[in-house]
């Protein structure tokens, strides 16, 4: 029988995931399987959109008291006992569900629940809750998972290309009056028109614009976001939508080597600087190399350049407002 | 853009281009600079630093010279006119009006250079405006790249310099408020062939007797009235939200019109083989359909797939190229139908069509 470890998710660890506001940075993997902890409280709040608009959220939050759209990433082992203790603080019944590994059905509003299970295939995955769907998984309930294979550091399954960083970008499109109707218990009666689009629970701000370069409102500066490299810091990219739309995912300064697309992997990767990402749970993994931008003259390996979808309705809040929208920032330093 | 050509009889590619000897060293920027921080009422625009504009080499390969025309009038199948935005090929001073205006096509006038030469795209805004050129999917030093944000938006004159290092399909567009000035039209083809020229899609890849651009679009004409700075500086001018009532091919209505225009629709024999640059110029998803023909998709993107598919449809999102070798065998007219459609739903909002025509 293996040896067994407890390790808790969230905190860094000599030998678990490096979790954290920062983001994840690197994996480290283990020769054993291990028990990974997590506790998620349920909580609701609002959060002030780019153009001033206070809009309602709930969401998982890794603290008693606060709101976290999207919730924490969390990241595992291939033969991990995961741990999680969901805390629902709200007067509503929710879950915790991610597909294909472990669904905790209702938990009524002001009680607890406790699930566990043992991921077997490394991948990429949205955890959200699935009651009232799609409402409660829109505004806010859902967040990134992933599954490591077991002992490595540097590939998303057996035999995939090698990355040396990976993130996530979680992105979500927001119809306040969706929000709205969650907030006071009712079924959205609006088609979906969503006014704030954002990518791992931020949008761009600027420069000049209130706000610019501060990593908590930031999305061009949030460190789960930007990307930040040397030429060769091969960066594996987990896209998840749990949003409505579907999306194109454009960067500049390099093509993208497609490697999954809702948890298939692709006969061949291609090389893309646009990929589509589904919408209801889409997922879309891709690395992106950290090559020297091939078609500048003279040649150079530093800059800096955008990631933004390409339905560029995206790129705005509140029906305006260009770059406030779900981009962020590739830095070749 | 739409425009075919016979590869085996075209000796140059220079048609929207100059090639130029005269020094452009020192400095990218000679003209404009535009007003602290904005311009007019504008918001979140970023006049070019001079300072830091980087010196570019004398002796280009080809220069691209680009203005700008926000009044190119389209009159659709059914009777409206919808006024798009553009950019002029101003190469020879022809159209140029002294301040960056001069009359452009929609889409504006494709780009084609080939692999490994140094362009120089040459862009004039002349009016109290602000525009870029993004040369998409080209991956240039970062102040040519035409990102506002991160380096500047131009006002007077300023020149993009890369050199293409993959054959293929791309596109040019404006950077600046992005989501309106696309929309707008302003965008246009950008083809690089192998060393060789055309008639191959890439060095060592499939070779093509004919080609066709075709860059579909969709029209949301209720977004036609608005300023080149609609919404900078906050206020809901509904950019959120696109309704289109025109679905387009290569600036041709898809509604009637491009089943037929010489500029979209193909006419070929048995046994010749075409290639299509799909290009997916709009926001919104598209399905191409192939008219029961079966297309051959040898790159996407400008990058040669490390293996040929064959496909009667192709999914597409916004900004996405695929290009497809077809080599029908038979006589017959097959169209070609391209359902744009709802990011939400999936619900076909619109189908705009063409012809391939096999005698």
């Amino acid at each position: 029988m293996k040896r067994r470890l407890f390790l808790k998710a969230g905190a860094a660890s000599f030998s678990g995931a490096m979790l954290g506001s920062a983001g994840l940075i690197s994996w480290v993997p283990r020769s054993y399987a291990a028990t990974v902890q997590q506790t998620f409280y349920i909580n609701e709040g609002f959060v002030r959109q780019p153009d001033g608009v206070n809009v309602y959220f709930r969401g998982y939050s890794s603290s008693s008291n606060g709101l976290s759209v999207p919730g924490e990433h969390m990241i595992v082992q291939e033969g991990d006992t995961v741990r999680i203790t969901i805390v629902n603080n709200l007067g509503t019944s929710h879950s915790f569900k991610i597909d294909g590994l472990v669904d905790s059905g209702q938990i009524r509003g002001g009680s607890s629940r406790t699930i566990s299970f043992t991921p077997t295939k490394a991948g990429s995955y949205l955890y959200y809750d699935s009651l009232n769907a799609p409402y409660n998984r829109v505004t806010g309930l859902h967040g990134g998972f992933a599954v490591m294979p077991q002992g490595s550091s540097n590939r998303l399954y057996a035999n995939s290309p090698t990355f040396k960083i990976q993130k996530f970008w979680i992105f979500n499109e927001i119809d306040p009056a969706w929000n709205n109707s969650v907030r006071n218990r009712r079924t959205p009666s609006s088609a979906f028109k969503p006014r704030y689009f954002t990518i791992n629970g931020l949008s761009g701000r600027p420069p000049g614009a209130p706000g610019n370069g501060d990593p908590a409102i930031d999305s061009m500066h949030d460190h789960r976001s930007a990307l930040h490299g040397h030429v060769g810091d091969r960066t594996l990219i987990r896209m998840l939508n749990p949003g409505m739309a579907k999306h194109s995912v454009h960067t500049h300064a390099n093509h993208m080597e497609w490697l999954t697309r809702n948890g298939q992997i692709r006969p061949d990767i291609w090389k893309k600087d646009v990929v589509p990402l589904d919408g209801n749970k889409g997922v879309t993994d891709v690395i992106f190399p950290f090559e020297a931008p091939p078609d500048a003259w003279p040649r150079t390996s530093v800059g800096k350049y955008p990631m933004h979808l390409h339905d560029e309705m995206t790129q705005t809040a509140g029906g305006g407002l260009y770059m406030f929208g779900a981009m962020t920032d590739i830095f070749f330093e | 853009m739409g425009r075919r050509r016979r590869s085996r009889s075209t000796s140059t590619t220079t048609t929207t281009t100059t090639t130029t000897t005269s020094s452009m060293g020192g400095g990218g920027m000679d003209g404009g600079g535009g007003g602290g921080g904005g311009m007019g009422s504008a918001c979140y625009v970023y006049p070019v630093n001079n300072a830091s504009v980087p010196p570019l080499v004398s002796n280009p390969d080809v220069v691209i010279q680009r203005g700008i025309d926000m009044n190119i009038p389209m009159t659709m199948d059914d009777g409206r006119t919808v006024t798009m935005w553009g950019f002029s090929d101003t190469a020879g001073g022809g159209g140029m009006g002294g301040g960056g205006m001069g009359s452009a096509t929609f889409p504006s006038a494709p780009i084609r250079v080939r692999q490994g030469q140094i362009c120089h795209t040459r862009l004039n805004v002349g009016m109290m405006m602000f525009h870029t050129i993004h040369h998409h999917g080209i991956e240039p030093e970062y102040r040519s790249d035409g990102v506002g944000h991160l380096s500047w938006d131009v006002n007077g004159t300023y020149t993009y310099q890369w050199r293409p290092a993959h054959a293929g399909t791309y596109f040019y567009h404006c950077h600046t408020n992005t989501v309106l000035h696309a929309e707008m039209g302003m965008y246009g083809a950008l083809i690089v062939d192998p060393p060789s020229g055309p008639g191959r899609a890439f060095e060592g890849g499939p070779s093509y007797d004919l080609e066709a651009i075709w860059a579909v679009d969709e029209i949301d004409s209720s977004w036609h009235r608005l300023g080149w700075d609609a919404g900078t500086c906050g206020g809901d001018v509904g950019l959120n939200d696109l309704n289109p009532d025109y679905f387009v091919i290569s600036g041709v209505d898809g509604a009637q019109s491009a089943l037929t225009h010489q500029a979209v629709a193909v006419t070929m024999s048995r046994g010749q083989r075409l290639l299509v640059r799909y290009i997916c110029a709009g926001y919104l998803p598209q399905t191409i359909h192939f008219g029961g023909l079966t297309a051959q998709v040898v790159a996407s993107d400008g990058r040669p797939l490390p293996r040929s598919i064959q496909v009667t449809q192709l999914d597409a999102v916004s900004a996405e190229r695929y290009d497809c070798i077809i080599q029908p065998t038979r006589r017959g007219v097959h169209t070609i139908e391209i359902d744009i459609k709802h990011w939400v739903t999936g619900a076909v909002l619109g189908t705009a069509r063409t012809r391939i025509t096999v005698v």
